[in-house]
């Protein structure tokens, strides 16, 4: 309106006198338009955001990530190329198992009560499904690190016999005859063709941007939520007994350590890449972001609930060489310690991401 | 939101950036145009240089076999083999200069030229043109068998380092620098099988360098001129050139404790048999 008038005043604007004086009438019923709908205004950007493609937004305090988006920028028709391959049995060779099928979304990306991820033909793997989020910050993938760029992650599961059991190369010979994925490639990269670097970049897309950093403790640090006071004390405990392995803000330091699971570990973790003696048993600690969400617990699934994990590092930790020495005591806590940092680990609970409708299954 | 309306979304913002991409490309294609003339080249002018490779077997050629175990060979310890698939990267070429210093072509981030997947049961991956190099007399080739770090640990590629080529590591990242599957009756692996996957990155890199000179006469690279290095690859160095292997322990090599060995091996497999200074065909003047 402002401007209108001094368009007018300034004479670039010329107004026949009548509209002239018309056009302050305007103004009154615009501004109570306005008013009035600013609820639905609100709702008009939820919608917008909701539905907005997600980028890698670094949230506040956290460190730069480490996956580079700038060779594979994310677009709406790239992610919504890579959740779409994300969630269909393409992908594996009888057209039964997804991505999806062992990382669900409500179980913040993990497999639920799946203590090891069974694939094709209910083939049992040695491995729990981790939650999938925050990727982007991770330096390595898989529970013992063999795996170091996100891009090139999918092979793992797509090649493993007993996961999807099938062979990129037909994965492409299948997607090239489907019906709507040359076009989705297409859409995505600005020209024909699907090869390996093409899928695995829609699913990058789709994968490296699934943050979650809006649970009650993001909040309750940005000062927008409060914690009860058995929270503020369950957070005191955890930094004073996790949090040297657990780090904030992504809740893991990336390294690979060995907590005491067993005195001579079946599975060697990290010794299976690097075949150090130092490394045998050792795992990369996971984040405990939706810690709650992604039971069972540990590389093999063999907690069931964090009380468990709880009572493993308080009596269960198991001496070995390789035993992390800040671990060689156990960890003391009393039952007021023990309850209150359990109801703190509930607070890592990111109901946004797992209702994030972005994130969702889709099959277009 | 309907499923017709995303998908409009997604048309819509495709055109508009193909709009967009359209117009660079057209002014990518006139700078490239002009860059063709060799006014606004900024460096020197380059001529292709060209490798055969064939394999044998001491002075014999080597074939493959169809796994029935008719081709077979001896090791030099006497070990008898044959194989079924024998396939490795070579990747880094570089020509040494008369003064010593070496030319080597730059590598572009962004596409896999400079890297070559030679499939023995392929004819054409074993013969092929190496490198670009500025006109000149060159004593000696220098190549990696293998991927170099960079690129062995970098995100996902196209063309010969496709991780769909089969020669990706599918439980963690990284090549298979070279690949020989086959069977020998000395091997107590299931089936007799003989499966050496040799590859992994890090400060212990399974890829090897080997330098070759070319000899009395250099390779002349000229614009009249295309040379031809003629290489023999020897598959049983790979038993015993540094290392002796015996195929009853060693048959089964995937790790990289067991794979540096057979690298060291493969790194004595190449020796130059000739070279060739051929006039350039017509089609390659520039
Ligand atoms: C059969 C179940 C199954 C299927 C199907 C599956 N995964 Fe997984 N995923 C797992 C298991 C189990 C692990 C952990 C493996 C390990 O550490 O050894 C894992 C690990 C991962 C990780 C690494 C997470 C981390 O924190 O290190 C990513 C990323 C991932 N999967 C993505 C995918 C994608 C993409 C697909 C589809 C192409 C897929 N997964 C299909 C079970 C599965
Ligand atoms: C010395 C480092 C270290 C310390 C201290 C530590 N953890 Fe862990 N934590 C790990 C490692 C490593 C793993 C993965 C072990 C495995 O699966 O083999 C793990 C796993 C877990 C898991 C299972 C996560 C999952 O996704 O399966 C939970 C829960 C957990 N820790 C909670 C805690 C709590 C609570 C504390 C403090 C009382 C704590 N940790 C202290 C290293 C540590």
């Amino acid at each position: 309106m402002n401007a209108v008038r001094k368009a007018v005043a300034k004479g670039w604007l010329k107004l026949p006198g009548k509209l002239k004086s018309k056009l302050w009438w305007l103004a009154l019923p615009l501004s109570l338009f306005v008013i009035s709908e600013s609820g639905a205004y609100l709702r008009l950007q939820t919608f917008i955001r909701l539905h907005q493609t997600p980028q890698l937004n670094v949230p506040n305090g956290w460190p730069a990530p480490h996956y580079d988006f700038a060779d594979n920028r994310v677009t709406p028709a790239g992610f919504e190329l890579g959740r779409r391959l994300f969630y269909d049995p393409i992908l594996s060779r009888d057209n039964t198992m997804a991505c999806g099928s062992c990382h669900q979304q409500f179980a913040a990306f993990a497999h639920l009560d799946h203590r090891i991820s069974h694939g094709i033909g209910g083939v049992n793997g040695k491995r729990n499904a981790p939650g999938l989020f925050n990727l982007a910050w991770q330096p390595n993938f898989m529970w013992d690190g063999a795996v170091h760029n996100l891009e090139l992650q999918p092979i793992a599961p797509i090649e493993n016999p007993i996961e999807m059991d099938e062979k990129i190369v037909h994965v492409i010979e299948k997607l090239n005859t489907d019906r709507r994925y040359p076009a989705q490639f297409r859409a995505a990269f600005g020209s024909n063709g699907i090869d390996t670097q093409r899928v695995f970049r829609a699913l990058t897309q789709f994968m490296g941007t699934m943050v979650s950093s809006d649970s009650r403790y993001d909040q309750y640090l940005a000062g927008n939520q409060s914690f009860s006071a058995a929270e503020k004390h369950g957070l005191q405990v955890f930094r004073e007994h996790c949090a040297s392995c657990h780090q904030e803000p992504l809740f893991t330091d990336y390294s690979f350590r060995n907590n005491g699971l067993d005195r001579s570990p079946p599975d060697r973790g990290r010794a299976d890449v690097t075949h150090a003696a130092a490394d045998e048993g050792t795992f990369r600690v996971p984040s405990l972001r939706n810690i709650e969400l992604t039971a069972p617990y540990m590389h093999d699934g063999r907690y069931a609930t964090l009380e468990q994990v709880l009572d493993h590092y308080i009596n269960g930790v198991q001496p070995s060489a390789t035993l992390d020495p800040l671990l060689a005591k156990g960890i003391q806590l009393d039952a007021a310690e023990r309850s209150d940092l359990l109801q703190f680990l509930k607070t890592l609970t990111d109901e946004t991401f797992v209702n994030d409708p972005r994130f969702a299954e889709t099959d277009e | 939101m309907s499923p017709s309306k995303r998908a409009d979304e997604a048309q819509g913002f495709y055109t508009g950036n193909q709009r967009i991409a359209g117009a660079f490309l057209a002014a990518a294609l006139t700078v490239s145009l002009l860059s063709g003339c060799k006014f606004f080249k900024s460096g020197p002018e380059t001529f292709s240089a060209r490798l055969e490779i064939s394999p044998v077997v001491g002075d014999q050629p080597f074939q493959l076999d169809d796994g029935s175990g008719a081709v077979s060979y001896r090791t030099a310890s006497g070990d008898q083999f044959s194989a079924t698939r024998l396939r490795y990267y070579l990747s880094n070429f570089r020509l040494r200069r008369a003064d010593g210093s070496f030319y080597q072509a730059p590598l572009d981030a962004k596409s896999s030229e400079g890297y070559f997947l030679v499939d023995v049961a392929v004819p054409a991956s074993q013969t092929f043109k190496f490198i670009d190099a500025p006109a000149g007399d060159y004593s000696g080739v220098e190549f990696l068998v293998g991927v170099d770090d960079a690129r062995n640990s970098a995100g996902v590629q196209t063309g010969a380092l496709d991780p769909a080529r089969g020669m990706f590591w599918t439980w963690r990242t990284g090549y298979i620098f070279l690949s020989l599957e086959g069977q020998s009756p000395q091997s107590s692996a299931p089936q007799h099988a003989l499966t050496f996957h040799v590859g992994g990155g890090g400060k212990d890199s399974l890829a090897r360098q080997v330098y070759l000179p070319v000899g009395e006469t250099p390779l002349h690279v000229r614009a009249n001129i295309e040379p031809l290095i003629h290489l023999h690859m020897d598959v049983a160095a790979l038993f015993h050139a540094a290392h002796d292997i015996r195929l009853a322990e060693t048959n089964t090599v995937m790790d990289s404790a067991q794979g540096a060995v057979i690298a060291d091996n493969a790194a004595s497999m190449f020796r130059i048999d000739h070279i060739h200074n051929e006039p350039r065909k017509a089609s390659h003047a520039p």
